[in-house]
């Protein structure tokens, strides 16, 4: 019975505190109500984040509350559960945000439901954003989304290897050239070999990604799996070229690389077990302090092939969707997120958008990322990836098993040309 | 034959009975093989608990140490087990970031709403099922299942829009109904389970003392099976606390649970495994503390019925 009474004290007890705490917080503890208002809107504004961009966009926020007295509220949600939070809530027409920061391949999905925001591109703002982006935000003929931070791979190397006297000596003498950051395939592929000794890898090979590869088929004069028709170009021999030398990488990467990603790439790097590797530019200031490689790490552009230098940016743009009813307040928010574009720098994540916002930082200590990230950026034959709403299934479904089948020794122009007929068979 | 002669032998002094000493020692020396053989049972026993402990716990373990490794120590390659350097400092970021108290808050509600609802609607349910074993009450029990049959992320979706349409979306009450979705029909099952194994003689006797049919179920019924009812609340629960999939759907701002915040340390630029797993650890607790609070129920609950017959 004392066990019966204290289950019912229990129960009593949560109905009340439940009780209390919905009355209390008016249905629920995170804060405000949702922005509602007529079609002048009011000015709160909800904003939808990945969780890794809401520090980018935190500087912009303040300032925008002093400027335009609209408060932001951030509703922040982990990448993988964002695509579709945004299918379900723009298909039901019902949408909880007026701004949403959408990754630049989802943009082909969500054109209907945004709204363009051409106004907002003027010809100064299309000269300080990388030529790629504003190529992007242009969809249908409309800009649809205002790119608020952008990223593309570059090199990132162990300077203190690189410095190190007895490697520079050891290097010549092996390869007939000084050692230095590597700007070409064949350099990338020397100094892999030259530092894969005593333990340690010349670089990794990832995978479990594709980005890294499309950088590699730019770089070697092709558009990336689609040309401009979209016609599937894949099994081109820039791609195989690209897969080819994306695969001769692996005898000096640490082994299973069919299962490396971003984060375990990373790892590798940050823990010293890995002399190079292409990554993201804004891993350069999140090295930890404790890290053994901490200080120790330098930076260049992206390595190039016969078109050139080469990245594939990683942007992310905000858009309003039609369904809000704060056009007004969200349209000034992302103008805001334009006019102080730089304040995203100062965050964790410390990327922006606009060329100005980079070239301001760029000769600062701590941002020796910016320049290479700027020239790999500005690069002839840096392009985003195809404007297909199919992008994100061909990625999962073709360009990764291809890499992981590449790598773990498959033959190149068979994938290829299979991958081929699977991308015809998903664009029909 | 042989068990006269020993009841015998035993009650009488042995020096009156030389001949019952070998016997007697036989006896000693097989007791003491029974009590070694005990012991070896036991003991094994222990082991395979021991392992057993070790397989479930360990997952939990490594998220606890992770939680006070620094940060490059959280991603070493190869992972060692215990922190090189034990820090707080995961507990620190975790703890301060904007929105995890009020996501434990919502948490809270949606789960003991969500655990109430189960309850209020599966008692009732699986009594009427089990007392009344209709057709329509068969085919009603076997249809609860299909909800679980469907994959969530093929409800959440639809569940999302008929909430915002009806204006709930965003609060934890439209949480709980979707995750008493998830509950309803295992908690339904259990009741069902926990009813049959009270004999119906019980009720029977509660009638002729003047209980109504209600009356019976209150005083006599439920009392009986509070086990149960500790068992399925624990499960529904859980099933609430837990849940991610429509947390992730259907709440924004107000109603956001920790499962979802604990996600966020997951971003595409990296992965914050201090933070996240020093959250995740907090979050264990209230979980922990029910279970502990409830344990002699549960125990009790999961074995009602199991004599039955």
């Amino acid at each position: 019975m004392s066990t019966r009474n204290t289950i019912s004290k229990l129960v009593t007890l949560g109905g009340l505190c439940t009780a209390v705490a919905l009355v209390a917080t008016g249905c629920g503890a995170g804060g405000p109500a949702p922005s509602s208002g007529g079609s002048g809107g009011s000015s709160s504004i909800n904003v939808l984040v990945e969780a890794g961009g809401h520090a980018e966009l935190t500087g912009v926020a303040e300032q925008c509350k002093k400027d335009a007295g609209i408060d932001v509220n951030f509703v922040e949600l982990p990448y993988d559960g964002m695509f579709n939070r945004l299918s379900s809530e723009f298909s039901s027409g019902n949408v909880s945000f007026d701004v949403a920061a959408l990754d630049s391949v989802w943009l082909p999905s969500f054109k209907d439901a945004v709204q363009p925001m051409d106004e907002l591109f003027t010809d100064d703002v299309k000269k300080d954003i990388f030529p790629a982006l504003v190529k992007e935000a242009n969809v249908d003929g409309h800009f649809i989304g205002m790119p608020a931070w952008t990223n593309a791979e570059i090199i990132l190397y162990r300077k203190d290897l690189f410095e190190d006297a007895k490697n520079k000596a050891d290097f010549q003498a092996k390869y007939g050239y000084e050692l230095a950051a590597p700007k070409t395939w064949k350099q990338y592929q020397d100094v892999s070999e030259f530092f894969t000794k005593d333990g340690m890898y010349g670089t990794d090979v990832k995978g479990a990604v594709e980005t890294e590869w499309l950088a590699h088929v730019l770089q070697a004069g092709s558009p990336m799996v689609l040309d401009k028709d979209n016609n599937v170009v894949i099994d081109n021999a820039a791609h195989k070229e690209a897969l080819d030398f994306y695969v001769s990488l692996a005898k000096d990467a640490p082994s299973g690389a069919a299962q490396v990603d971003w984060a375990a790439a990373q790892n590798l790097f940050n823990q010293g077990k890995t002399a190079m590797t292409r990554f993201w530019a804004h891993a350069y200031r999140q090295i930890p302090a404790d890290a053994p490689v901490a200080g120790k790490v330098g930076a260049a552009a992206m390595i190039g092939g016969s078109a050139g230098v080469a990245g594939v940016p990683g942007p992310w743009y905000l858009s309003v969707p039609k369904a809000t009813k704060n056009t007004d307040a969200a349209k000034k928010f992302v103008k805001c997120a334009y006019d102080y574009n730089d304040k995203g720098i100062e965050s964790k994540l410390g990327l922006a958008s606009r060329i100005s916002a980079f070239q301001k930082y760029q000769d600062q200590p701590g941002y020796e990322s910016f320049k290479p990230l700027i020239e790999t950026l500005n690069g002839q034959a840096t392009a985003t990836r195809p404007a297909t709403a199919k992008w994100q299934q061909i990625v999962d479904t073709v360009l990764i098993p291809l890499l992981q089948k590449a790598v773990a020794g498959g033959d190149t122009s068979a994938l290829l040309a299979d991958a081929k007929k699977q991308i015809q068979d998903l664009l029909k | 034959m042989s068990t006269t002669s020993v009841t015998t032998t035993a009650s009488l002094p042995s020096s009156d009975f030389p001949e019952a000493q070998p016997l007697r020692q036989r006896r000693g020396a097989n007791r003491e093989g029974l009590e070694a053989g005990r012991r070896s049972t036991r003991t094994i026993l222990w082991i395979l608990l021991a392992v057993a402990m070790v397989l479930y716990g360990f997952p939990f373990l490594y998220l606890l140490f992770t939680s006070f490794k620094t940060p490059i120590d959280t991603i070493a390659v190869p992972p060692t087990i215990l922190p090189r350097e034990w820090t707080l400092e995961n507990y620190t970021n975790a703890l301060g970031r904007s929105g995890v108290l009020a996501s434990f808050i919502n948490s809270i509600q949606t789960a003991v709403i969500s655990t109430l609802l189960s309850l209020v609607l599966a008692v009732p349910a699986a009594y009427g099922i089990t007392r009344y074993k209709t057709p329509s009450g068969q085919v009603f029990i076997m249809a609860a299942l299909v909800t679980r049959m469907v994959p969530p992320v093929a409800i959440g979706i639809p569940l999302a829009s008929m909430m915002a349409s009806v204006g709930l979306s965003d609060t934890p009450i439209a949480l709980s109904i979707a995750h008493t979705t998830i509950s309803l029909p295992l908690s339904i099952w259990l009741m069902c389970s926990f009813f049959e194994s009270v004999p119906r003689d019980l009720e029977e006797a509660a009638t002729v003392d003047g209980c109504s049919r209600l009356g019976a179920l209150w005083r006599v019924v439920i009392p009986v099976v509070s086990g149960g009812i500790a068992v399925t609340a624990i499960f529904a629960f859980l099933a609430s606390w837990n849940e991610f999939l429509f947390a992730l759907l259907m709440t924004a701002i107000r109603s956001q649970t920790t499962p979802v915040v604990i996600a966020n340390f997951q971003t595409q630029f990296g992965l914050d495994w201090g933070s996240m797993t020093a959250l995740a650890a907090v979050y264990s607790i209230p979980v922990i503390l029910l279970t502990l609070l409830l344990q002699r129920k549960i125990v009790a609950g999961m074995t009602l019925g199991a004599v039955k017959g």
